[in-house]
Order: structure tokens, then C-alpha cells, then sequence
């Protein structure tokens, strides 16, 4: 099997879509010509034209507003943020337009948006940002977040394929710095949580880069055996393998690269404390992000950021508890 | 086709002798009219009866910048619809029952309740339902532009814009967008003169319809309150599109005659103002025409008047929503179904055997 | 004067200028104890005051952070005036609001936790489960606190010191059982295919229907006469009186989907079929009405036989508005099936058992022996009423009592 790239995968992803598929296309800036912010689409104005590797204005409302509109006739568009802090600018369209089209109207809207998320190398506060939570609370939008190759290839597919507007958030820290063994062709992942590494005395549940992050701080902690599970999926939330942990586990960490005020590692704090309450022999701990907008300068972001330290630290704390 | 600009002190009209509508044509724009302001009508005394919940919206004095401009359309052309273009909908087929039973929040409306009352849509017939946030559809209808010209298909997509609209970044996104891309969508600005109690000196320092130009496509100034010019003025915009030459921005001059909402008694807006419009009302205005055609305009009225009562009887016997039934349609499920094709009364989209 | 500002939410308790004699009417307001943003406990003097009978300290009414002061120094104010005002909810050692915490959480060290300790939920469910003393338990948690691993520790050690209880079992606590593809061992054998489907639909079922079962008896025996010598199954008969009390009661062969509900002309009935252990599988007969009992007894008998061996096509599964189940043969004499959806209702047919019944005839009542089943119909309260439910099952017992051979 070939070993990819994190990006490497999600570019396969959308050309496997492309290929088989010819209502779905790419619109975003600089996606065309210049093959993109971080050339996940190098190479794709040459293989499917102009038509389907659309440069747009620099205009975020109107990128995500004409893709519902060319949803709802038929396409099946795929946005790009360059950065998904710049979502932010198509906020109205994503929320108020796409999210509540169905409910309202029984009008399908399947559009996919690509947003290129995270820190950890000096993006400073309007590059590095995860903005999942704001879309996880806006009904009608799905949010994914996958940690590997192979799942970030799978989850764009099935990103692209179900008939509701999907908020991917590919974590830019991950692009070139993880491979995996990615299967040829086209095939959907699931929308379901993943067991990165099984354990028995606590699990730390986590998504995007903390996933890795949360690997290493727990690789040889002291002996214990520790789970590792990768979310994945935030809407839909997989609330069965959560439960499945922690009913095994019994402790419970939680870590957000997110800013910690109801980021998604809140809601399934609030989700555990309420459903698993009978299997927990600990509180449940979170590490996350200050409410501080994320630094420029490397030691600030290093102190905003969590690290590997952070997550250990809680982790024994947790265990000998 | 001419490009309007404003010599800053008045507006011309441009009158604009349509040659392409038959009489039945006309009679059709007139009823569109009447339905419409007999539906608004029926709608808010069932309001002030307690029967339509939150609050009521309607376009009296403004129903020909819908129904002329909806009438030029072609049964594969999509549509975003607003708050004040009840006509447009009724243009393209959207049965009046359905509409009041909307109105009411019962679930035979085309939400069934989800959202309010005017923001919906039919969607089998192309339309698509508003948001509150104001312009965003004219987003959604560059992008459907979008789509026909990326497939080559000769359609057009159509929204309407308010005068207050004018002033959030989306219009200019829109614009912008559909010019860069030379894209088939009509933009009609529905100029009525008041942003609820924002009057346009407050909205906009320059004539709107002068920023066309501005984003690479020509604005055109039209008479709001004739049915016929708004067919006409429509009808050659979507020729335009169809023909690979771009946007068109409509600009319809007209009058709110009642408040923003049946909340708002429009204190704000001067007397003699209204009175001006009142003149100009363009249901008189279609009907003086047509009676002097030869027309029982008055059997009309009573036909129309019947409809909706028919139509208000259906709708009150829609029951209201199961509220077991409130978190369902959150998201959907299987195959997505784009929106569909809508009638299209214009005689010109039936050509009859030649004459003899 | 100052004030803290607090939210909507706060529980505030007043401080009042006491009445410190019968005919005092004022009081004035010596010295304050306590500042706006002080922490106070209930009973701690707050403040002294000074009537023309007495000089006091005037004790806190409550434990609380002191959110307002209304009087100051040196201020006479009327008895029963609001002095301060304390909020009750607040939490000694909190931040001022102004504050920002710290949000990367950690376990703050509180020292030895004050005894008796409160066990955790999963510590204190495996000891109840277990039987187990957590006195004898020793903690080696923080602060000498029993977790789980310990007293699944003590648990092991007792299993071999005494050997596992009678009757119960000594293994760790079980994992929710829920179904996880990523698991490295699962427990226990996981569901065919055609099990998982079936579980799938019975449990969808069950969440979907309102789920009624009215049973009614029947006396078998003019079935059972018209049967002797033809070699048909009572089945046959059952399904041939169930497509009549359908077409007397087409409420019942309708299907419920989305809040629609549909009625059939044409009677799709299916017939469930074991699998053994693999499962079931439910063929269905179309235009049923249009067989009789012989059609229908060598349609039953054809598609057990195709079913059995997989044979079975897509549209011979689908397309039902109505089932019957006749797990009876096994002897069963009443059971309450699951509807099979998008299906209003189901009937199950239990065993035929001889029983001493009261007959009455124009010489009065006497006993009889008769051939007895059960008719148990699971009916969907959604699309129908008790009712409509009973009288289906009357009319359908009518016509089995009354068959008389054509």
C-alpha cells in the first residue's frame, strides 16, 4: 500500500472524486493556476480545466453562498478557505444559509468546505485558529477532523458525497509532517470516532494534531496503559465509542488545541459527566487552549498551545488520583 | 440595451413598449397582481385575527416588480425569492392553499412550520426560500448562474434585491462576482424607497443601480409599478444571459405602501409621499389598461376573490405541526434533489401553430 | 456605595439594621468588618452599630461574598434597612470575576480528603455488585482515596483466597456492551450479518411503533375438521381468514411511513420463516386475496422451501402490508411479536392445545373438549385504536369458528 502524505491524501481524495464524479468541483483562491495556498490542488486545472478548478475572487461570503447556489442545482462544489480562521468572513452563508436549508425548505445542500486549521508554527492569530466548536453549534452543518492519511482521504470522500454542507478541517500542522499507508482509490470513512491506541487505566480523547500530540505524551507514562481515541467526527458526534472508553477507562482527559471555552472537548466533557457518570473514577480533565488569541512569537505559542508536557502532566495527575 | 444614468435630481422612467405580450399575457399579470394583494390581504386579517403567528410582511403597491419580472422567466430558470414577491410565486405555480396554510405555521405550508412566514419556497417549482440576513440570496442565485454557465445550459437564475440591501457587503460580493464571471443571473433591486424606517438618502450615496457599471455589467432603471415594463425590461435581461453577455441589474422603482411589517405603522414616511404613489397604484394601473381592452376586469376580481377563499378554507383546515416532529429534516438523507422546474405562463414560452 | 456586580442568577441574602430594643427606630452605623468583595461566613460579624440602647456587632446572616454595602460610616439609617447585601452562592478562594483562571486544568492538590470519603460511581458500583467492604479496601489513590483498580485488586485477591461465589460472577465489570469495530478483543462472538440485520430492524421497530398486543382465543375446531384429510397446515387457514378480516378491516393492511399512512388494495402477506439458528426471514405472498387456502398452503410451502435454501429474490422480501408469525408449533401459547415495519400489524399464531372450555347450546352451558390457540395481534397504536385492533381479531375469530369446507 502507499504511503502518503496527510496532504498527499486529501489531494488524492478529491481527484478520486473528481474522476468519478462530474458534478463535483473545486472553487477557492489561488486553487487554479497556482494549485493552491498549500498545493493540495498542484496539478488539478491541468487535469479537469477551468470549469472545475475554479480561481474566485477574494471573496469568502460569496465563495460559500454561490456554492450553495450551485448546490442546490445540481453541483456538488467543494470551497476552500486558504484558512479556516478566514471562515469567519462567510460565517452568514455557512450558518444562516447552508446549515438551515434543509430544515426549512426540504432542500438539500451538498457542499463541501475545506479549511486548512491549526497552529504551531508562528501563523499568529489569524492563521492558526480551530474554529470547530462555532459550526459544531450551528445545526444542519456537519464537522469532521480526521488525525491520519487514510482517514483524512476517507473523510473528504464521504465529505463529498453526503448530501449536507460538511465543514472539513484539515490541520495545516499535520500536511507534510505525518505519512500513512493510504489504500488506492476511492472509498468513504466513516463518520465515527477511532481507537488510536487501546488501554485500560485512561483514555485521552482528542482530534486533529492533539491525536498525535496525545500519542507521544502517553507513549510510556509511568507504565500505565493508556487509550488514545481520535474523534474524528464532531458532528455527527460518536457518542457510542466515547461511552465505550470510558466505561473501559473509567479516567478521562480531554484536550482541545482549541480555545477551551466551549470548544468541542466541552461538549463531550458535558456528554460523559451526564452519560457515563456510573464508570467514572475520576473528574473528567480537559486540557486545552486559554481563551487567548494564539501567539506569534514561539514561546508564546508554545505556552498557549498544548504540548506533550501539558497532556502528561494531567495524565499522571489523573491516574494517581 | 440602454444603460441608465442618473442626473441626480429625478429619475427617468423608461417606458418600454412591450411588444412580446398578448392579451391573455396581460390579463395574466393582472390577476397575478390581484391574487397576490388578495392573499396579503386575507393573510393579515387572519394576523389580526391571531391566526398567523410572529409577525406579517407583504408588498402592497409593489406587486408588479414580482409578477412582471417572474413572468419572464422559463420554466428551468431558478429563483430566490423575498419577502415582498408574493407574485413570483404564484407565478410559478405555487398553490395559494399551501401559501396560507404557510402563513398560518400549519404543516401543509411548504416548511411546515419551520420557518416563517414568508421566507419560504417551493422548491419542486425552483424557488428558493430567503434568510433573514438580507442580501444572501443574491449569493445563491450567482451561484446557480454559476453552475448553468459552467454546464452551458441556456437558463438564468433571478433574485431580488431591497434598496437597504444595498449596503452589506454580500451585494457587492455578488456583483462583483457575477460580473468577473460575465454570469446569467438578474439582479432585481426592488427600490421602494424605505429600509424599514431607512429612508435610501440614509442607504446610499450614489444611485444603485449606477454600481453595475461600476462591477463591469449594465444597471437599468424601470418603472416598479408597470407590470408590462417589468416583463419587457426582465424579458431582455434574461435574453442577455442566455446569450452569454452577463448580468443585468434591475432596478424597480416603486413605493412600500404599508409599514416594514404589520407591526410598524410607518409614522416615518411623509403623507404627501404616499399620496404621489397612491396615483400610481399598479394594480389601477393594469387594470384602466385592460379595461379599455375590452376586459371584464371586475368578473376578474371576483374570480381571484373566490380562489382565495376557497384556498383560506383549505388552509384553515391544515392541522398545525406535530411537535413530535420538530427535530426531524435536521439533515438529509440519500440522494440530494436539486430544486425543480417551475411553470412558465408566458405566452412566449408556447409558441402556437403559425396563423393561417 | 460600592457593589460587586453579580449575576441574575446570584442567591443574595440582605443585611438589615437590626431592632435592638422595643422602641428603637434607628440605628447608626459604626465601623464595617467586611469590604465589597470580602468573603464572610455566616455569624462573623459583618459590622457594629450603635442605637440609643445598645452598641453591637452585627452578625452575618449568611456565608457569602459581601456584594454590596449600602450605608456608610458614621450613617443613621431607619430599623429594618438593608445594611449589605451578601451573595450566598459564591465559593471561598473563587476568582473575582475579573479574573481570568487558568484553563489548562489540573488536579489541585487539596491534601488528605476529609473522611468518610465518598467512593467513585464505578467504585462504589463494583463494590455493591461484589458484596465488598470498601473499609477493607486499601486506597492508593490521592490521599489514601480507593479507585477502581484497587478494589479490582482486593477482588482478585479474595476470588483466590475463597474461589468465585456461587452463582456469581467474579470478572472485572463489563464494558458497556456496546459494538466497537475497533476494539483488539472482542468479547464474545460478534453478530452474523443476517442477526445484526435483524437486530437492526426489531430494535428500529420497537423505537418507531407504538407497540400494542391484544390477544384473542379461538376454537380450532371447524379448522381443524376442514383440515382433517388435506394435509394443510392450520397456517394456510389462519392466513386465508386473516386476508378476509383484512379486506372487512383495511386499517390494518396499511403501512406508516414519515407520518403517512397508506392503505393497500391488494393484500402483501408475509409469512415468517425460521432459519434455525441463523435467523428468520420473512417471504411475502403478493395479491394474497387472490389464493385460496390450498394456493395459499403451497405458496407457504414453496417459498419455506426457496428461504431455507437462500433462494429467496429482493422482491419476494418486500413489498408486505401485512405478517403473520407461527412460532407455535413449538408449543407456545402467546407471545407479543414485533410489528415489521413500515407494517401497522402482526399476527403470531400459537400452538393449538386441547383444552376443557364451556360450550353453551340451547341445553345450557357444558364442558367440551376443543382445540384451543391463541391469536396474538402486535398492533401500532400510531396508526390504529384498541378498538379496531379487537374487532380485526373478532371478525378473524369469526371466520375460523365458522369455516365451514367449500
Amino acid at each position: 500500500m502507499p504511503e502518503l502524505t496527510y496532504l498527499q491524501a486529501i489531494s488524492e481524495g478529491l481527484r478520486e472524486e473528481m474522476r468519478c464524479d462530474e458534478r463535483v468541483f473545486v472553487m477557492g483562491e489561488d486553487v487554479g493556476e497556482f494549485g493552491g495556498a498549500f498545493k493540495v490542488t498542484d496539478g488539478m486545472l491541468q487535469e479537469f480545466g477551468e470549469r472545475r478548478v475554479m480561481d474566485t475572487p477574494l471573496a469568502e461570503s460569496a465563495i460559500i453562498g454561490a456554492a450553495v447556489g450551485a448546490a442546490v442545482v445540481g453541483l456538488r462544489p467543494v470551497c476552500e478557505m486558504q484558512f479556516a480562521d478566514f471562515v469567519a468572513c462567510g460565517f452568514d452563508q455557512l450558518v444562516n444559509v447552508a446549515g438551515k436549508m434543509h430544515y426549512r425548505q426540504g432542500l438539500a445542500v451538498p457542499l463541501t468546505v475545506r479549511l486548512p486549521s491549526g497552529g504551531g508554527f508562528s501563523g499568529g492569530p489569524f492563521h492558526s485558529q480551530n474554529p470547530e466548536a462555532w459550526f459544531m453549534h450551528a445545526p444542519g452543518l456537519k464537522v469532521l477532523a480526521p488525525s491520519t492519511a487514510e482517514d483524512a482521504k476517507g473523510l473528504l470522500i464521504a465529505a463529498i458525497r453526503d448530501p449536507n454542507p460538511v465543514c472539513f478541517f484539515e490541520h495545516k500542522h499535520l500536511y507534510r509532517r505525518i505519512k500513512g499507508e493510504v489504500p488506492a482509490g476511492a472509498y468513504e470513512t466513516p463518520m465515527t470516532a477511532r481507537v488510536a491506541r487501546p488501554g485500560t487505566d485512561l483514555v485521552v480523547i482528542a482530534y486533529g494534531a492533539m491525536v498525535w500530540t496525545a500519542l507521544e505524551a502517553t507513549e510510556d507514562l509511568d507504565g500505565a496503559s493508556i487509550e488514545v481515541l481520535d474523534l474524528r467526527s464532531l458532528v455527527p458526534l460518536d457518542t457510542a465509542a466515547i461511552l465505550d472508553s470510558v466505561a473501559r477507562c473509567s479516567k478521562v482527559v480531554v484536550v482541545d488545541e482549541a480555545n477551551a471555552t466551549c470548544a468541542a472537548g466541552a461538549q463531550v466533557a458535558a456528554f460523559i459527566a451526564q452519560h457515563a457518570f456510573e464508570h467514572l473514577d475520576g473528574p473528567v480533565m480537559r486540557v486545552g487552549t486559554p481563551d487567548v488569541p494564539i501567539a506569534f512569537s514561539p514561546p508564546l505559542e508554545r505556552a498557549l498551545l498544548p504540548q506533550v508536557s501539558d497532556i502528561a502532566e494531567v495524565c499522571r495527575e489523573l491516574l494517581a488520583y | 440595451m440602454a444603460t441608465h444614468v442618473a442626473d441626480g435630481s429625478e429619475r427617468a422612467n423608461i417606458r418600454l413598449v412591450p411588444n412580446s405580450l398578448d392579451l391573455e399575457d396581460r390579463v395574466r399579470l393582472l390577476r397575478f397582481m390581484l391574487l397576490m394583494r388578495g392573499v396579503e390581504d386575507r393573510a393579515m386579517h387572519l394576523y389580526r385575527q391571531g391566526k398567523v403567528p410572529g409577525s406579517f410582511y407583504d408588498g402592497y403597491g409593489q406587486e408588479a416588480v414580482s409578477a412582471g419580472a417572474a413572468y419572464a422567466l422559463g420554466p428551468a430558470d431558478r429563483l430566490c425569492v423575498l419577502h415582498r414577491d408574493l407574485a413570483a410565486h404564484l407565478v410559478r405555480g405555487a398553490s395559494v392553499a399551501r401559501i396560507l396554510g404557510q402563513y398560518m405555521g400549519r404543516s401543509g405550508g411548504f416548511p411546515a412550520g419551520r420557518d416563517a412566514n414568508v421566507h419560504f419556497g417551493d422548491r419542486e417549482l425552483g424557488c428558493v426560500g430567503m434568510v433573514s440576513m438580507l442580501p444572501d440570496m443574491m449569493l445563491v442565485a450567482t451561484g446557480m448562474a454559476m453552475a448553468f454557465k459552467l454546464r452551458d445550459e441556456a437558463r438564468c437564475a433571478l433574485t431580488w434585491v431591497g434598496d437597504g440591501a444595498t449596503s452589506r457587503g454580500d451585494f457587492h460580493e455578488a456583483l462583483n462576482w457575477a460580473g468577473v464571471q460575465r454570469l446569467p443571473v438578474v439582479f432585481v433591486l426592488e427600490n421602494n424607497q424605505y429600509a424599514y424606517s431607512t429612508p435610501t438618502e440614509r442607504q446610499f450615496a450614489v444611485d444603485p443601480v449606477q454600481r453595475a457599471t461600476t462591477y463591469g455589467f449594465p444597471g437599468i432603471t424601470v418603472d416598479g409599478n408597470d407590470p408590462e415594463a417589468m416583463f419587457e425590461v426582465t424579458r431582455r435581461a434574461r435574453e442577455r444571459a442566455l446569450a452569454g453577455d452577463g448580468p443585468t441589474l434591475i432596478e424597480a422603482l416603486t413605493m412600500r405602501m404599508h409599514g416594514h411589517a404589520a407591526h410598524d405603522d410607518m409614522r416615518y414616511v411623509p403623507p404627501e409621499l404616499l399620496a404621489k404613489w397612491r396615483e400610481r397604484d399598479p394594480i389601477a394601473l393594469q387594470e384602466g389598461r385592460l379595461t379599455d381592452e375590452g376586459v371584464d376586469v371586475a368578473a376578474l376580481r371576483a374570480e381571484v376573490t373566490r380562489e382565495i377563499e376557497a384556498a383560506t378554507e383549505q388552509a384553515l383546515a391544515m392541522p398545525m405541526p406535530d411537535p413530535a416532529t420538530a427535530r426531524q429534516g435536521v439533515f438529509a438523507v440519500g440522494e440530494a434533489q436539486p430544486l425543480g422546474d417551475g411553470r412558465a405562463p408566458w405566452s412566449g414560452f408556447h409558441p402556437e401553430a403559425p396563423h393561417a | 456605595m460600592s457593589s460587586l456586580p453579580t449575576d441574575a442568577s446570584a442567591v443574595i441574602v440582605d443585611v438589615v439594621m437590626p431592632q435592638m430594643g422595643v422602641s428603637v427606630a434607628e440605628g447608626l452605623l459604626v465601623a464595617w468588618h467586611k469590604q465589597v468583595g470580602d468573603w464572610v461566613l455566616a455569624d462573623e460579624t459583618i459590622c457594629e452599630i450603635s442605637t440609643d440602647k445598645i452598641d453591637t456587632e452585627v452578625p452575618a446572616p449568611a456565608s457569602g461574598r459581601v456584594v454590596e454595602l449600602l450605608v456608610e460610616q458614621e450613617q443613621t439609617v431607619p430599623v429594618g434597612s438593608v445594611l449589605a447585601r451578601i451573595a450566598t452562592d459564591a465559593v471561598a478562594g473563587d476568582p473575582h470575576p475579573d479574573e481570568q483562571g487558568p484553563v489548562i486544568s489540573r488536579v489541585t492538590p487539596s491534601g488528605p480528603p476529609p473522611a468518610p470519603q465518598r467512593p467513585s460511581p464505578v467504585v462504589r458500583r463494583i463494590a455493591e455488585r461484589e458484596g465488598i467492604d470498601l473499609a477493607r479496601v486499601t486506597g492508593t489513590g490521592r490521599g489514601g482515596r480507593v479507585r477502581k483498580q484497587d478494589v479490582l485488586a482486593y477482588l482478585q485477591d479474595r476470588e483466590r483466597a475463597d474461589g468465585p461465589a456461587p452463582g456469581e460472577s467474579a470478572a472485572p465489570p463489563a464494558p458497556l456492551h456496546i459494538e466497537s469495530p475497533y476494539r483488539d478483543e472482542p468479547l464474545g462472538q460478534p453478530l452474523s450479518r443476517m442477526r445484526r440485520t435483524i437486530a437492526e430492524h426489531m430494535v428500529r421497530s420497537l423505537h418507531t411503533a407504538a407497540h400494542c398486543t391484544s390477544i384473542m382465543e379461538v376454537d380450532m375446531s371447524a379448522v381443524e375438521a376442514a383440515r382433517a384429510g388435506r394435509g394443510l397446515t392450520g397456517l394456510a387457514f389462519v392466513a386465508r381468514a386473516t386476508i378476509d378480516a383484512l379486506q372487512a378491516h383495511p386499517e390494518l393492511n396499511a403501512t406508516l411511513e414519515d407520518g403517512v399512512l397508506t392503505r393497500h388494495a391488494d393484500a402483501n402477506l408475509g409469512i415468517a420463516v425460521s432459519l434455525g439458528e441463523e435467523g428468520l426471514i420473512v417471504p411475502v405472498i403478493a395479491n394474497a386475496q387472490e389464493l385460496s387456502v390450498q394456493g395459499l398452503a403451497e405458496r407457504i410451502r414453496e417459498l419455506a422451501v426457496r428461504a431455507r435454501a437462500g433462494e429467496l429474490r429482493p422482491d419476494e422480501v418486500s413489498g408486505g402490508t401485512f405478517t403473520i408469525t407461527n412460532p407455535g408449533s413449538f408449543g407456545t401459547l402467546a407471545s407479543t411479536p414485533i410489528i415489521n415495519q413500515p407494517q401497522v400489524a402482526i399476527l403470531d399464531l400459537e400452538a393449538v392445545v386441547k383444552r376443557a372450555v364451556v360450550v353453551t347450546d340451547d341445553q345450557g352451558d357444558s364442558i367440551a373438549i376443543r382445540p384451543m390457540t391463541n391469536l396474538c395481534l402486535s398492533w401500532d397504536h400510531r396508526a390504529l385504536d384498541g378498538a379496531l385492533a379487537a374487532q380485526f381479531l373478532a371478525t378473524l375469530r369469526m371466520r375460523l369458528q365458522d369455516w365451514r369446507s367449500a
